[in-house]
């Protein structure tokens, strides 16, 4: 393992410069709003892939599909019955305070029974070789294309890595994505809607969309008559379109059901997708199951849905909101980090150790006034990973972005985006914050 | 038991020509434990097909396209209703226990709570009964202070308001005090455009109290959309293209 590990970073660390050309030639790219301005930037690959062994890959790949699960039976149950509630297990408040539980949605099945169609589940591996999950994105995750892409071009940098490994093909992700829409499918033709260029992930939606053969639309070419979604030709016609794969958020959607200012929307939009006459990928309302404080719950939720305990753990966790745990919090404040809920993209994240005594202070009132609103965990000490800075390979903290497919069956992607930090003193590694990204290998045997 | 006919009338006029024009009417009543609908015909100018749904509160929802261009939009609906208010609504959801966008309480208003909060004993009924009384001893009904937009904060701090404003602020103090309430919108024999009024939980069914009256709702009111604040209950939301255009909106109704 070992052995094969430093083979390959020399010799991928021989391409780097070439891949990142390439890269930079294909418009790999990745945008952020920065005090009001966009800025496009070059969301830097490290050529050192994260290898996963099969024996690993196969037991963090039950456990998502059993996470997976979980978290489709409980949108379910939220917008229908709600007997995780009534049962006790998760406290109203939880559900009906989180900004992403949408009430708009109530009594709506999407086809299939599935909300979740494509979920980024975020983990990280601790030094003694155990993974947590760090959270689970649910609405509208990004990052598939960029494994993809560096693939791609690390294959026409250094073919002979792949000739001499047994490494899992992940282009496998285009037939992937492309079978979990058609199970989406109410009728028509498979559609991106993307927000246009200047959205952060802009280059994705046009990779994908080409990947999977559908097309790629903004909304002023789609309109809702008759309860159907259309796409309006180049020649005047109408196509209509029976899956969409949306990458906008739920409150931008529909202008006549959500935000009325929204100008990326389609009126109607949730009209047709209540009757059953479009599917909507990932479904509207998923917000309330990757809230940070819902985090808390999932592997309750594991037992109580599935009858089966969770496979793979939660990082440690603390719930102010509870009396117990409050005290803990408050007690230990200094070791914690702590999460805003409503924040997302790595704002809002607080390590203990970095706050003053006067911060730690004030952060304790805050807490105690607005217990709902955090949530604490311990600091875990992953696992570092090598990159190479300025010719020399150093060794800085990453996480995974694991993608799970649902479509008749839940699927893991035998790849997945692995993010790190260049900063050796964050455990930050989101790409909104200036992070970097690795290829991740799954090995076959 | 009440038989009364109702109509309503909305004309939207635009000073320029619009095309692709969507838009969602919540104006045919629901059929309810307390209402049932005899008759009912919807109307709309110009000919347009359109397509029935149920949204998440319960509301009908009349979608339509209009993709050429037109300068104006009228709809009417006209019909017959038997009211009973002694027959109990339980169509509960747990949404309306939790404040909303409209409702969510500022200063002024937490710090009213907590100076009536105190006179608030008892069930339910009592409760709501308590808070629309102190609610109108310190609020002015007066037209043109407040618009569509404005949250019951801003009424409160103002003093004044219509009927939605009123609701708001009564359906903000309800849910502080632990107690659901959904907003309502419809018709009431009061006046000639359209009211609003509101419905708080009592435990197992749903109550009318109209705080702008401060009265208890009777048979002569008929609910036509029901939701969390005004935002799920606007009678038309329209999304449209054309050079900037005002709009004009006349509204009518009877309840006889």
């Amino acid at each position: 393992m070992v052995q094969f590990q430093e083979r390959q970073f020399m010799q991928a660390v021989g391409n780097a410069g070439e891949i990142n050309e390439l890269l930079r030639r294909y418009g790999v790219k990745f945008g952020i709003y920065k005090n009001g301005v966009f800025h496009e930037q070059f969301f830097p690959f490290d050529p050192i892939p994260r290898v996963i062994s099969a024996v690993d890959f196969a037991s963090i790949e039950k456990g998502l599909v059993q996470r997976v699960n979980a978290l489709n039976e409980f949108l379910f149950d939220i917008y229908h019955e709600k007997h995780i509630v009534h049962d006790g297990v998760i406290p109203e408040d939880f559900i009906y305070i989180s900004k992403g539980y949408l009430a708009e949605c109530e009594g709506i099945t999407p086809k299939n029974k599935i909300y979740s169609h494509i979920s980024g589940i975020d983990l990280v591996q601790a030094k003694d070789g155990e993974w947590y999950i760090l959270e689970d994105n649910l609405r509208i995750p990004s990052g598939a294309s960029y494994p993809l892409i560096a693939r791609e071009l690390t294959r026409i940098a250094a073919p002979q890595a792949f000739k001499e490994n047994k490494i899992v093909d992940n282009r496998g992700y285009a037939e992937l994505l492309k079978e979990t829409m058609e199970y989406a499918n109410c009728g028509g033709i498979r559609a991106i809607l993307t927000p246009g260029r200047y959205n952060a992930a802009y280059f994705e939606h046009s990779y994908l969309a080409e990947l999977t053969g559908s097309v790629l639309v903004q909304n002023d070419e789609l309109f809702v008559e008759d309860n159907i979604l259309y796409h309006r030709t180049y020649s005047g016609g109408k196509t209509r379109i029976g899956v969409l794969y949306r990458r906008i958020s739920d409150e931008y959607l529909d202008p006549l059901t959500f935000l009325p200012e929204s100008l990326i929307g389609i009126p109607n939009l949730m009209e047709a997708y209540r009757s059953g006459n479009v599917g909507i990928v990932n479904a509207p309302g998923n917000g309330v199951a990757d809230d940070k404080g819902i985090y808390y719950f999932v592997p309750k939720m594991i037992k109580y849905y599935l009858g089966e305990e969770p496979i793979l753990k939660n990082a440690p966790t603390y719930l102010p909101f509870y009396e117990e745990d409050r005290q803990y919090v408050m007690d230990k404040l200094e070791k914690l980090v702590i999460k805003d809920v409503s924040e997302a993209g790595g704002y809002g994240v607080v390590f203990g150790s970095d706050l003053t005594k006067d911060k730690l202070e004030g952060f304790r009132k805050t807490i105690a006034a607005e217990p709902r609103r955090f949530i604490a965990q311990e600091v875990i000490d992953f696992l570092d990973l090598p990159i190479v800075d300025n010719g020399e390979t150093v060794m800085r903290k990453a996480d995974l972005r694991a993608f799970v497919l649902s479509g008749e069956k839940t699927k893991v992607w035998a790849s997945g985006l692995t993010r790190f930090s260049r900063n050796p003193d964050s455990f930050v590694v989101n790409s909104s914050q200036g992070g970097g990204f690795k290829d991740t290998w799954v090995l076959s045997r | 038991m009440k038989r009364v006919d109702l109509y309503f009338s909305t004309k939207l006029t635009f000073d320029d020509y619009v095309h692709n024009h969507s838009f969602a009417l919540r104006v045919i009543p629901p059929e309810t434990e307390c209402q049932n609908l005899l008759s009912c015909s919807l109307n709309i100018q110009p000919y347009v097909r359109t397509d029935q749904t149920i949204d998440a509160f319960g509301n009908n929802v009349t979608a339509g396209y209009l993709s050429g261009e037109h300068r104006f939009l009228d709809f009417e609906i006209k019909g017959t209703a038997e009211v009973d208010q002694t027959k109990f609504r339980t169509d509960y959801m747990p949404c309306y226990l939790y404040q909303s966008q409209y409702t969510k309480p500022g200063v002024s208003l937490n710090a009213f709570y907590s100076e009536v909060k105190g006179k608030c004993a008892g069930s339910p009924s009592e409760r709501a009964e308590a808070l629309c009384n102190a609610l109108s001893d310190v609020m002015c009904y007066e037209k043109g202070a407040t618009d569509i937009t404005t949250t019951a904060e801003q009424a409160f701090v103002l003093k004044k308001g219509v009927c939605q404003d009123f609701s708001h602020i009564l359906i903000s103090l309800l849910r502080m005090d632990g107690i659901a309430a959904r907003y309502i919108a419809g018709l009431a024999f009061c006046d000639g455009e359209t009211h609003s009024w509101v419905e708080f939980w009592t435990g197992d069914h749903w109550e009318g109290i109209d705080p702008a009256n401060n009265c208890p709702v009777n048979n002569d009111y008929i609910v036509i959309s029901q939701g969390r604040d005004f935002r799920d209950c606007a009678i038309d939301r329209g999304v449209m293209f054309g050079k900037y255009t005002r709009q004009l909106q006349l509204v009518r109704s009877i309840l006889t």
